[in-house]
């Protein structure tokens, strides 16, 4: 569906303008301590929520910045995921 | 309505206990609780559909039947799925309106030309019809193909894929679903699977709307949500559910008589037997659950088709719609059991191509579910390739569309 995307820069614009880049993982498990498996797993292995989900994207067709932004693929509106206080 | 006609398929009472509870009313859930009970004499089987049977994908789709793969293993898969249709046609006694039209795929380049002759040696080797044409014999097959060099992307040749054709997915799910009824299977329309329970390493049940339901085996075929019923375990799957649209004009008058798609386009179309076209995009790229359509893409396909097929200029849009495709990243699907957990069956990662496979999955899974154990030909689909590094080679397929084509 088409929504927006707020660039830091450029501020709210069509998410066509973008480029998706993932889920937020965290860094890559490192090369030492950690076998191929568990790389293939954070390669390729995710879930993909139904709430809030921080993720990374880079804004192609405007300043070229690489940023992370909280979206909820659920209804595709940029939100924070929700206070619950019990984390 | 007449009194006389009766239904396809009724309501059942919802039990606390059945033998197999398969999770999504679409085609393959359907097409396998018809096949347990035909072939495997298991009959205590519910269907669990949180909207109504064909809401997902299986009515979403652009109903086009291929077997042109890239891989052996799945051109192997595909082709007999393809020749099941005539059959389980009579074997239902339901009109599933197979019209066996062959499908035209165009090449833009000379990479995709070789990309084609790959497909069709795969296809050859494996005993399934296909062959390379030049423009000139595409021209001939579909004559409203602009074969000049006026297209920003101009056709250098052409794959045709004569078992192929297109059916009406509606059918296929009423006639699946009357098949399963008629052997005893549970449809359970507007039931929603909240969880899953489980004791130790076995599955014992799921939870839902409607209370909770106990069972021996689970299979998760519920299509661009699959992967988000195995988190409710804890599973991790390597699918992202992306939208994909499609959409019809107006009826015209029969003009295209083969599926024609494009990779370099991003565009496949076929004319329905009502007259219209119907053509379909690719996937948006960006992860959602959601199926709301985009006038971005209204326009894509606006330019795209009218690139290769001029005659459409100005032709209106009159429908357009959305899925989801659960897409894997080698394009192939997950068919897996026993997986995390004994009795869990998983279905997922089919991408923009469970329709094709539906009837043939669900007899190939209903085999799996009886016996626990892997028919040979769903052996190379199992999870585990995904952590050996075993990845399929789908994407580099001549019939996909993406960034590398």
């Amino acid at each position: 569906m088409s929504f927006t995307i707020t660039c830091p820069h450029c501020g709210e614009r069509d998410v066509y303008e973008y480029h998706f880049g993932g889920r937020d993982r965290g860094p890559p498990p490192s090369q030492e301590d950690s076998g191929i498996e568990e790389h293939l797993r954070y390669a390729q292995f995710r879930t993909t929520s139904t709430e809030a989900q921080l993720e990374w994207w880079f804004h192609a067709s405007g300043c070229g910045t690489w940023f992370k932004t909280w979206r909820n693929p659920a209804n595709n509106r940029e939100e924070k995921p929700q206070e619950t206080g019990n984390e | 309505m007449s009194s006389q006609l009766e239904r396809l398929w009724g309501t059942s009472p919802l039990k606390s206990h059945y033998d197999v509870v398969l999770i999504g009313g679409g085609i393959h859930g359907l097409a396998t609780a018809y096949y347990l009970a035909k072939e495997h004499g298991i009959t205590d089987v519910a269907v669990l559909e949180r909207r109504y049977v064909g809401y997902g994908g299986s009515g979403r789709n652009t109903a086009i039947v291929r077997a042109n793969q890239r891989t052996q293993e799945n051109v192997r898969l595909y082709d007999e799925g393809l020749r099941l249709w005539p059959k389980l046609i009579d074997e239902l006694d339901f009109n599933m309106m197979f019209f066996n039209c062959g499908n035209l795929n165009l090449a833009h380049s000379e990479a995709a030309v070789s990309g084609f002759r790959l497909a069709v040696s795969t296809a050859n080797f494996c005993n399934v019809k296909s062959e390379l044409l030049d423009p000139q014999q595409c021209k001939e097959m579909v004559p409203a193909l602009d074969i000049s060099d006026r297209p920003y992307h101009p056709i250098h040749g052409g794959m045709y894929h004569e078992p192929g054709g297109i059916l009406r997915h509606d059918a296929v799910v009423w006639g699946l679903a009357k098949g399963a009824y008629k052997y005893g299977t549970h449809i359970h329309q507007g039931v929603e699977v909240l969880g899953i329970d489980t004791d130790g390493q076995k599955i014992t049940g799921v939870q839902t709307n409607q209370g909770s339901i106990s069972c021996n085996k689970l299979a998760v075929m519920a299509g661009g949500y699959g992967a988000s019923i195995c988190e409710m375990v804890g599973m991790e799957l390597p699918v992202h559910p992306l939208t994909i649209q499609a959409m019809v004009t107006q009826p015209l008058k029969p003009f295209l008589h083969h599926v024609v798609s494009s990779g370099a386009y991003h565009c496949y179309a076929n004319q329905t037997l009502k007259g219209e076209v119907a053509t379909g995009a690719h996937m948006d790229p960006q992860v959602n659950y959601s199926t709301t359509p985009t006038a971005w893409y209204m326009k894509h396909q606006a330019e795209s088709l009218t690139e290769f097929l001029p005659c459409l200029k100005g032709v209106k849009f009159m429908r357009i719609w959305a899925g989801l495709a659960d897409m894997t990243p080698d394009m192939a699907p997950i068919m897996d059991g026993n997986v995390m957990y004994d009795g869990l069956f998983i279905d997922v990662g089919w991408g923009y191509f469970g329709f094709k496979s539906g009837p043939i999955t669900g007899k190939y899974m209903a085999e799996f579910i009886a016996e626990d154990e892997a028919p040979d030909i769903l052996k190379p689909f199992a999870l585990n390739r995904f952590l050996e590094n075993r990845y399929m080679g789908e994407t580099a397929g001549a019939t996909n569309y993406g960034h590398w084509n």
